[in-house]
């Protein structure tokens, strides 16, 4: 029992990085209906820019900025650059989702000329473990989760409760009708993207953290779990996208605490195929079409 | 020189199957089909555990009959086809657009998944070796000129593809398929069954994909993870794209350009001291440019496919000119999820 606790302690760390790394996911896909397969970049990148930081002296909190800074930038200009013009000329989902893996495919191997393609280190002084009620954390750990939660909260307080919100969701729902109401839907996309891209450039700097070494490729290897957890929980809504990304999160450290942890994807994988047949919509998606409904 | 000539057409003619069963899948049937590299795999890897002998400690894998190469090449396309089926039965039935790619992207992980960390079945990621100059001792061919004799096996094949699929596409199948592709309920209204029409498009472009990687087996000897990847995938999507979606003669031109000719022409780069996978990296980087301008400027590819003629000569006017419009190429947008 002691065991299964301190299992679900660490799965809780793995859930918070999914949360916030799939909740940036369902955002980008909510407003564009175009699921971008170079997300996991926007991690890879956010992970390089809070070494750099780390490098020339930065601190944690700095470090943090500058993965949230290089992730919304990365974001911003790949709907800047290719979605929204993609999505203005007429190009469909699926034509433009083929496009983002060839981004994905520049960005990731772009890293690997200039970086190299071995792993770095990422060391942070992680403090000794704690006991915190029943579960063993590290600092950093409990940094990354309290961390996830506010940015989680904060998301729920921008998307229902300001303008900017509410015009998001209006895209979400029906872009041509939100247009028609006066809603700059490209703008609007635009600050959707920038906003989903600091989060996830987040994820990518805390993925980083927690195990400690990253490469070029460890953010679209991440951004297969993620899109496992998004599609299960119901790709395009938050509500759903969360609680897919911690019941996997932690699913995911069960599996590997108990069984073999090199199976990990494939077991991810095989949930969510058992997920998609059964309800192709998500598991939690509500008879609402609000993005947090 | 005659070696490198040589070498490039037999990596063009094995390229270029593995291309055209993809074609089936995406150029045909308009499924962006992301395990199809999983069939290639699959096939290389049961060519060579039915041609070599059996396991040897440490070594461990599955069969190791020591059959005769073309026979194990069958059971390998057989094999890719059953694996087909499987996946395709679940991921077909409900699923389009992005859901089918997602579930086929996963399925592909998780073979290559198994194929790395399952030790018992490919020998783990130290993978398969020893299958040399199949055929070689049969025929009696010595091993200065036995690349010439693999050559010409692999083009072979490559016309034997090329024919059965031209006559594939224009038959009652091959239109069927298209039909599907342009307006699924509108093919489902004249009466086709799009799930089973598509679930063979896709078992039969999962064989051909079987085929290439057994002669890549041939060819390579050997087969590890390290020899391949899901991401390949996406090199043979490059290549479909830029020679023409659905047309076959597009999709040769594709190989040739996208996967021969990047490849010869970054061989030669300058290497970059302490940096091995400089020439790889950049090979990428240009296939990544590649996908996103095509699809952006030029989605029918450089040789689009041919629009269908009206056959009967009664029909001139306007039943041709609407049969023209309707059946005008392949539009890359496929439905929505």
């Amino acid at each position: 029992m002691h065991q299964a606790l301190l299992t679900l302690g660490f799965g809780l760390v793995g859930a918070a990085i999914l949360s916030l790394s799939a909740l940036a996911f369902t955002l980008e896909y909510s407003v564009t209906n175009v699921a971008n397969l170079s997300h996991g970049e926007i991690l890879t990148v956010g992970a390089y820019c809070a070494y750099l930081v780390q490098q020339h002296g930065g601190g944690v909190i700095l470090s943090g900025l500058a993965a949230a800074a290089g992730g919304g930038v990365l974001a911003l200009a790949v709907h800047n650059g290719i979605v929204d013009r993609f999505v203005r000329k007429g190009i469909g989902a699926l034509p433009t989702f083929i496009a983002t893996l060839g981004v994905s495919l520049i960005i990731q191997n772009a890293l690997v000329i200039i970086f190299g393609a071995s792993n770095l280190g990422y060391t942070v002084p992680q403090g000794a473990p704690r006991n915190v009620g029943p579960f063993l954390w590290t600092d950093t750990e409990i940094q990354i989760m309290v961390s996830a939660v506010v940015i989680t909260v904060a998301l729920y307080l921008i998307i229902q409760h300001t303008r900017f919100g509410k015009s998001l969701r209006a895209v979400s729902q029906n872009r041509s009708l939100a247009s028609v109401s006066g809603i700059n839907a490209h703008r609007v996309a635009a600050l959707t993207w920038l906003l989903a891209g600091l989060i996830a450039g987040y994820a990518g700097f805390i993925l980083a953290e927690s195990i400690g070494t990253f490469s070029p490729y460890s953010g679209f290897n991440f951004f297969l779990i993620t899109l496992t957890a998004s599609v299960a929980g119901g790709l395009g809504k938050a509500f759903g996208t969360l609680v897919g990304a911690i019941i996997v999160g932690i699913a995911l450290e069960f599996f590997g605490g108990y069984l073999s942890s090199s199976y990990n994807l494939a077991f991810a994988f095989a949930l969510l195929a058992v997920v998609i047949l059964v309800r192709p919509r998500g598991l939690f998606v509500g008879g609402r079409r609000s993005i947090f409904g | 020189m005659i070696d490198y000539i040589v070498t490039v057409l037999t990596e063009g003619s094995i390229f270029a199957i593995m291309a055209l069963g993809l074609n089936v899948i995406w150029g045909w049937s308009g499924d962006f089909d992301l395990a199809y590299y999983g069939y290639v795999a699959l096939g290389a890897y049961m060519t060579l555990v039915l041609s070599i002998g059996p396991a040897v400690d440490p070594t461990t894998y599955i069969l190791g009959l020591t059959l005769p190469f073309p026979v194990a090449v069958l059971i390998a396309i057989l094999s890719s086809m059953v694996l087909a089926l499987i996946i395709g039965a679940i991921a077909l039935r409900h699923l389009r657009g992005i859901y089918f790619s997602i579930v086929t992207l996963g399925a592909v992980y998780v073979l290559y998944i198994f194929a790395g960390q399952f030790v018992p079945l490919f020998n783990g990621f130290n993978g398969l070796s020893g299958l040399f100059d199949p055929m070689g001792a049969f025929f009696g061919i010595d091993f200065a000129s036995y690349e010439y004799f693999y050559l010409g096996v692999c083009v072979v094949a490559l016309i034997a593809v090329l024919i059965v699929l031209t006559r594939l596409n224009s038959s009652r199948f091959g239109l069927a398929l298209r039909s599907i592709r342009e307006d699924e309920r509108a093919a489902a209204a004249f009466g086709r069954d799009i799930y089973r029409t598509k679930l063979k498009a896709y078992v039969l472009g999962a064989g051909v994909g079987g085929l290439a990687g057994g002669l890549f087996a041939g060819y390579l000897s050997a087969f590890n993870t390290s020899a391949w990847s899901p991401v390949e995938t996406i090199i043979l999507y490059a290549a479909i794209l830029v020679g023409g979606r659905g047309s076959s003669r597009g999709v040769v031109l594709g190989v040739a350009v996208m996967v021969i000719g990047l490849q010869e022409a970054t061989r030669y780069l300058p290497e970059v001291a302490s940096h091995p996978s400089f020439a790889p990296a950049l090979r990428l980087i240009i296939t990544g440019v590649v996908l996103v301008l095509f699809i952006r400027f030029r989605p029918q590819g450089i040789l689009p496919e041919r629009r269908l003629r009206d056959k009967d000569p009664t029909g001139k006017g306007d039943a041709q000119v609407a049969v023209e419009h309707q059946i005008a190429g392949p539009t890359l947008d496929t439905g929505t999820a």
